[in-house]
C-alpha cells in the first residue's frame, strides 16, 4: 500500500508545451462546438409533419388518454408522443424548462393552481383568440365553474379542461347501516362528519376492524389538496382579499376559522390509520378501497377508482356495491365551498406550432373525446371527469357512472380559487403550508404552528415583492368568466 | 501544460462563488426576471432563516454525516478484518461485496423506497418477523425513523466501500510484525489496536474526509425517499438549497444559503485538517 | 495469521451474512423487475412467482421511452469522458512532473471541488447554460459534469504518473527528446492502465449522476437514472417497471467495477490509496 498524498518527486522537465496546450484547447473547443451545434440548432418548424410532444402528469386520466390518442391521429393526421411524470417532478421539470425557454414540449397538462405562475411569467399562451376562431370549442357546453376554477386567469383562458375534479364524500353504506348512523343528508355539517368518523372508528363490522376515515398526510403537495377543502368549508381564507379585486395577499392563516379547521383535520387524523401521515392521493384512495375505512372526502375521480384494487389491476375491490356518494358537509347555513381542481391542456409559449397544439387541446376537451375516454375498458372503465353538460347528462355515460348528476351539482357549486388560490407563487406557499400542516398532524400546537405559518407566508410574500401588492388586480369572479364565455362564443 | 485544464476548471469553479457573492445581496426571482431585480442588503441571509428550514437542515445534515461516518467505518472495519484472514474464496467475496457502492445513489433511493413500503415491503416484513414494531406512519413517514431510514440506505451503499479500502490497507500491514506480536502473546484485539490501526491511520484519515463530504452533500436519497418530510425531519442543506434555488427560483436567497453552506464546509474541513490530519500531509 | 477451524467457520459465517445483507437488496430489485405487477407487494414477501419480461418490454420496446433515456445516458457519459481525459491527463502530468509553485494548493483546490455540494454549482450553471443558449442540450450536462470528472481524474491519473520511474523520462531527455515527445512516446503508453482505469471510473461517475440531469435535462435529454419518475403517478406506482429501469441503470457500473476489480480501491479514493 502506498499513500499517494505526498508530492515528493519534482521533475526536471521544462515547460515547452505551449503549442501542445493550444492545440488541445482548440481540439476540445471544436468538439464542444460540434456537439453543441448539433443539438442546439433549431430546425425550421415543419408544422405539417409535426409530432406533438405531450407531457402529462401521471394522474388517473392518463391511461384513458393514452388509449384514445390514436383516434386523434386518425382524424387529424397529427402524431402525438405522450410522456408522463409524477406531479412534483412535472412541476419542477416544467418550471425549469420554461425558465430557460427551452422546452421541447408542444402541449402540457397544467394543474389549476399553476395558472397564475405560468401565465404571469409568460410561460403559457392565452387561448382566447384561438377559442374565438374555433367555434366548435363550444364553451357554452362547459360548466362555467369548471372553466372559472381551472382555466381562467386574468380574463384569459390559458388552457382547456381535460379532467376537472370536485370533492365529495364516499361513505360505506353497509357500515353506516350496521352501526345505525344516519345517511348524510343535504346540509350536513363537518361536526357531523367528524362525529360519524368517531362513531365508526375501532368498531368491527363484518369481521373487519374499521377506521373512521382516512386523511392524506404526505407533505408538501398532497396534504394541502385535502386540507384546503376542509379549510374552505370552514370559511377560512388564505389571503385578505382574493380573488376579488383589489387583491391583497396579506395572509390570514391564523384566523379562528382556520384554527378550527386544522384542529378538526388533526382530529380526523386521530381516527385514520397512522400511516396516513405519508399517504398521497392514491394511497389514501386505495386504503378506502381496501375496505376498512368508514368514510372519506376526496377528489371525485376516486368515485370510480376505488372500485378497483390498485392501479390497472382490473380486479374489483372489496367495497364494490357497498359505498355511496354524498355531498360535502358545510358549516351551518354557509356554502360548502367545494374545491374544484384538476387538469387542463395548455400550450407553452415556446411551442413551435401553436395551431397544431391547439387541435389536440381542443380535441381532448371535446365531448366526443371525453366520452371515448370514459368508455375505454381495458382494466375496467375508469374515467368520468367531465366538465361538459353533454357528457354529464349523456344517458349512456350516466348508466356507466351513476353519480354523474351529483357530480354535475358539485362542479356547478365548486370554486377552486377560494380553496387553493393559484396566484403567482402558489407552489412556493404550498410547499411551506404542506410542511407546517404535516407538523400539526405530528402533534405540533395548532395555533402556534398556524401563527408561525402565517409569518412564514408574510416573509415569503414580502420576499417576493407581493406584499403589499402593487401589481395589477383582476376582479376574478364567476360572473366575469361567464361574461368571457359569452364574448368568445 | 497544466494551463488548459487548470484555467478551465478554475474559471468553472470560481464562477459559482462570484455568482453567489454578488447575488446574495439582490432580490431575484428567476421566474419573473432573467436578471437580479433589486438590491436588498442582508435580507436574503435573514430570509434564509425565516422562510427556509435552514437550521433544521443543518442539524439533519450534521447528524447524517457524523453518525453515518461512525457506523460505516466501524462495520467496514469488521468486514475488512474478516476479509483479511488468509482463507480461500475471499477474493470472490470482496469482488461481490463492492456492488452496492457501484449503484447510482438515486437508484439506491428507488430500491429502498420499494423495500420500505408500508407493511408489505421487505424491510417492514423483516422487522415484523423480528418483532420490531413498525411505526404507525411507516418508516419513511415517522419523524423518529425517517432520518435513520435514509441513513440506513446510505450505510448499505457505502459500508462496502470502507470495507474494501480498509481491507487494502490492512493487507499491506507487515505480517511479520503481527506474527512477532502474536509470539509475544498479544491477543486479536491488541494486534488490531496497536499494530493494524496505527499503520492504516493515514488511509482512514483520507477516506473519512472523502466520505464525510459525500454524506454532508446528501441529496439523491432525500429527493427520492422523503423530500425532506415528514415535517422538516429529513431536510438537508443540499435539499433545501435545491428547493430554494431550483424549485422556487429564489436565486438571492439560494445565493445567501450557498455562502453559508460553503463557509460551514470550510470551517469543518479546516478543523479536520488542523486536528486530525496533521500527521498525514495532504499533498 | 493461522486460524483454527472454529475461527474459520466463524469468519465464513460472518462474511456470508454480510454478503446476504449487501447483495440481498440487489437480488430483490432484480426479482422486482421480472415480477408480474400484482406480486410486487405480495405478503409475505416471496421470491416464488412466475417471472415475466413485461416490464422490460414496456421500458425498452413498447412504448420504450427508456430506450432513448439509455442512449442519452451513454451519450452524456461518453461525452463527459471525451472532454475530461485530455484535460486531466495534461494537468496530472504537469502536477506530477513540473516544479509548480503551490502544488499542494492546486491539488487541494481540486479535492475541494469533489467535496462541495453539487447543488452549489448547479444553480449558477443552470442560469449560465440558459444565457449561452445551451439549455436543453446534452452538452450542458456534459460540461457541468466536468466539475466532478476533471478533479477526480487529475488525482487518479497523477497517482499513476507518479508511479512511472522518473529515470526513463530523464534518459529520454538526455537523448534529446522534447517534453511533448516524451509525453507522447513514453509517459502516455506507460500510463495506459491508468488511463483505462480513469476513463472507466469517470464514465461511471458521469453515468451515476442524477442531480445534473434532474435540473439540466429536458424530456429529450433525460437520462435513465431519472427515468423512473415517470412511474410514480397519482394513480399508483408501477413498481415492476421501476425495477426494470433500476436494473438497466445499475448493470453498467456493476460490470465495469467487476472488470476493474484490481483498481476499485484506487479509483474510489481518487488514487490516494493504492490497493
Amino acid at each position: 500500500m502506498n499513500i499517494g498524498l505526498n508530492l515528493t518527486k519534482e521533475g526536471l522537465l521544462r515547460r515547452k508545451s505551449v503549442a501542445a496546450s493550444t492545440a488541445l484547447v482548440f481540439l476540445t473547443s471544436s468538439v464542444l462546438i460540434g456537439v453543441g451545434g448539433n443539438s442546439s440548432a433549431q430546425a425550421a418548424a415543419d408544422c405539417a409533419n409535426k409530432t406533438l410532444q405531450l407531457l402529462s402528469v401521471g394522474d388517473p386520466f392518463e391511461y384513458a388518454l393514452k388509449e384514445v390518442l390514436p383516434q386523434f391521429t386518425a382524424e387529424t393526421g397529427i402524431k402525438v408522443n405522450l410522456e408522463s411524470l409524477d406531479n412534483q417532478t412535472l412541476s419542477s421539470r416544467l418550471a425549469t424548462a420554461f425558465v430557460t425557454k427551452k422546452s421541447d414540449l408542444d402541449v402540457v397538462t397544467v394543474d389549476n393552481i399553476w395558472v397564475g405562475q405560468y401565465y404571469d411569467n409568460g410561460w403559457i399562451l392565452s387561448l382566447n383568440d384561438l377559442i374565438k376562431a374555433n367555434k366548435d370549442v363550444d364553451l357554452k357546453d362547459m360548466v362555467p365553474g369548471v372553466l372559472y376554477s381551472i382555466s381562467e386567469w386574468r380574463g384569459q383562458f390559458v388552457g382547456l379542461p381535460m379532467a376537472p375534479y370536485a370533492q365529495g364524500v364516499m361513505y360505506r353504506t353497509d357500515v353506516y347501516k350496521s352501526l345505525g348512523i344516519k345517511t348524510p343528508a343535504a346540509g350536513w355539517t363537518w361536526d357531523e362528519y367528524l362525529a360519524n368518523a368517531r362513531k365508526i372508528n375501532g368498531k368491527t363490522v363484518n369481521g373487519k376492524k374499521m377506521y373512521g376515515t382516512v386523511i392524506v398526510g404526505k407533505q408538501p403537495v398532497p396534504i394541502v389538496h385535502m386540507y384546503t377543502q376542509l379549510m374552505a368549508g370552514q370559511g377560512a381564507r388564505w389571503f385578505k382579499k382574493f380573488p376579488e379585486a383589489p387583491w391583497d395577499f396579506t395572509p390570514t392563516l391564523a384566523s379562528k376559522q382556520n384554527i378550527r379547521a386544522a384542529t378538526m383535520y388533526r382530529d380526523l387524523y386521530k381516527v385514520s390509520p397512522k400511516e396516513a401521515i405519508s399517504f398521497d392521493w392514491f394511497a389514501a384512495g386505495m386504503r378506502f378501497a381496501d375496505g376498512d375505512i368508514g368514510q372519506m372526502y376526496w377528489w371525485t375521480p376516486y368515485f370510480y377508482l376505488v372500485q378497483n384494487k390498485g392501479y390497472m389491476s382490473g380486479k374489483p375491490s372489496p367495497i364494490v356495491g357497498k359505498y355511496a356518494i354524498a355531498d360535502l358537509p358545510s358549516e351551518k347555513g354557509k356554502p360548502a365551498n367545494i374545491s374544484t381542481g384538476g387538469w387542463q391542456l395548455s400550450i407553452p409559449s415556446t411551442a413551435e406550432c401553436p395551431e397544431e397544439s391547439f387541435k389536440l387541446v381542443k380535441w381532448v376537451n371535446s365531448a366526443k373525446a371525453q366520452k371515448a375516454m370514459a368508455k375505454v375498458d381495458k382494466y375496467g372503465t375508469q374515467f368520468s371527469d367531465f366538465g361538459r353538460y353533454s357528457n354529464l347528462r349523456d344517458p349512456e355515460l350516466v348508466k356507466m357512472y351513476p353519480y354523474l348528476p351529483k357530480l354535475e351539482k358539485m362542479l356547478e357549486a365548486g370554486n377552486g380559487k377560494v380553496s387553493r388560490p393559484g396566484m403567482q407563487i402558489y407552489p412556493a406557499l404550498e410547499g411551506v403550508y404542506g410542511l407546517q400542516l404535516n407538523k400539526i398532524l405530528l402533534g405540533a400546537d395548532v395555533k402556534k404552528t398556524l401563527t408561525e405559518t402565517n409569518s412564514l407566508f408574510s416573509n415569503l410574500l414580502g420576499g417576493n415583492m407581493l406584499l403589499p401588492y402593487k401589481g395589477k388586480s383582476y376582479d376574478d369572479t364567476l360572473q366575469a368568466t361567464k361574461d368571457l364565455i359569452a364574448s368568445l362564443s | 501544460m497544466l494551463a488548459p485544464s487548470f484555467i478551465l476548471l478554475f474559471a468553472l469553479t470560481l464562477y459559482p462563488l462570484i455568482f453567489a457573492v454578488r447575488n446574495a445581496f439582490f432580490y431575484w426571482n428567476l421566474q419573473t426576471s432573467p436578471t437580479p431585480q433589486m438590491f436588498v442588503g442582508l435580507d436574503n441571509f435573514k430570509n434564509a432563516f425565516t422562510f427556509t428550514p435552514f437550521m433544521a437542515s443543518l442539524r439533519n445534515t450534521l447528524l447524517i454525516a457524523f453518525i453515518g461516518i461512525i457506523i460505516e467505518i466501524t462495520i467496514g472495519m469488521f468486514i475488512a478484518l474478516a476479509l483479511s484472514a488468509k482463507m480461500p474464496y475471499l477474493t470472490f467475496v470482496r469482488a461481490l461485496l463492492i456492488m452496492p457502492t457501484t449503484i447510482a445513489p438515486i437508484i439506491v433511493g428507488f430500491m429502498f423506497r420499494y423495500m420500505y413500503w408500508d407493511v408489505t415491503g421487505l424491510i417492514p416484513w423483516i422487522a415484523k418477523t423480528l418483532h420490531i414494531p413498525e411505526p404507525g406512519a411507516g418508516y419513511l413517514g415517522s419523524t423518529g425513523t425517517a432520518l435513520p431510514a435514509i441513513l440506513l440506505a446510505d450505510i448499505w451503499q457505502w459500508t462496502p466501500f470502507f470495507a474494501i479500502v480498509l481491507y487494502a490497507a490492512i493487507v499491506s500491514v507487515d505480517s511479520e510484525m503481527i506474527e512477532a506480536a502474536r509470539v509475544d502473546g498479544a491477543g486479536g484485539i491488541r494486534v488490531v489496536w496497536s499494530i493494524i490501526l496505527p499503520t492504516i491511520k493515514p488511509v482512514m484519515v483520507v477516506i473519512v474526509l472523502l466520505q464525510f463530504m459525500k454524506l454532508f452533500n446528501i441529496f439523491d436519497l432525500v429527493y427520492v425517499l422523503t423530500r425532506g418530510g415528514p415535517g422538516d425531519s429529513t431536510m438537508t442543506l443540499s435539499y433545501s438549497l435545491f428547493q430554494q434555488g431550483l424549485v422556487n427560483f429564489n436565486i438571492g436567497v439560494a445565493a445567501a444559503m450557498t455562502i453559508m453552506i460553503v463557509a460551514i464546509l470550510n470551517i469543518l474541513v479546516f478543523i479536520y485538517t488542523k486536528f486530525v490530519m496533521k500527521g498525514a500531509k495532504l499533498s | 495469521m493461522r486460524k483454527n477451524t472454529t475461527q474459520k467457520i466463524g469468519i465464513y459465517f460472518f462474511l456470508v451474512c454480510t454478503l446476504i445483507l449487501f447483495l440481498g437488496p440487489i437480488v430483490w430489485i432484480f426479482a422486482l423487475s421480472i415480477r408480474p405487477p400484482e406480486s410486487a407487494f405480495q405478503y409475505p414477501p416471496t421470491l416464488i412467482f412466475k417471472p415475466t419480461l413485461d416490464a422490460f418490454h414496456h421500458v425498452f420496446v413498447s412504448p420504450g421511452i427508456q430506450l432513448r433515456q439509455l442512449f442519452n445516458s451513454i451519450i452524456i457519459s461518453l461525452g463527459a469522458v471525451v472532454i475530461n481525459l485530455p484535460l486531466s491527463f495534461l494537468a496530472a502530468y504537469a502536477l506530477s512532473r513540473f516544479p509548480i509553485k503551490r502544488k499542494g494548493l492546486i491539488m487541494g483546490w481540486y479535492l475541494g471541488l469533489l467535496m462541495a455540494p453539487p447543488v452549489v454549482f448547479l444553480i449558477p450553471y443552470f442560469i449560465l447554460m440558459n444565457n449561452i443558449g445551451l439549455s436543453g442540450t446534452h452538452l450542458s450536462i456534459i460540461l457541468v459534469l466536468q466539475l466532478i470528472t476533471i478533479p477526480f481524474s487529475v488525482w487518479l491519473l497523477k497517482s499513476f504518473i507518479d508511479d512511472i520511474p522518473l529515470e526513463i523520462e530523464e534518459a529520454a531527455q538526455i537523448d534529446g527528446a522534447g517534453t511533448w515527445k516524451i509525453l507522447r512516446s513514453i509517459t502516455f503508453p506507460l500510463c495506459g492502465p491508468g488511463i483505462i482505469v480513469t476513463t472507466m471510473f469517470a464514465f461511471v461517475f458521469a453515468w451515476n449522476n442524477a442531480i445534473f440531469p434532474i435540473v439540466l435535462s429536458v424530456q429529450k435529454t433525460a437520462t435513465i437514472q431519472i427515468g423512473a419518475f415517470s412511474y410514480f403517478g397519482a394513480s399508483g406506482v408501477q413498481w415492476s417497471v421501476i425495477g426494470a429501469i433500476a436494473v438497466a441503470a445499475m448493470v453498467v457500473p456493476m460490470v465495469i467495477f467487476l472488470v476493474l476489480d484490481k483498481f476499485v480501491v484506487r479509483g474510489l479514493t481518487f488514487g490516494s490509496v493504492k490497493g
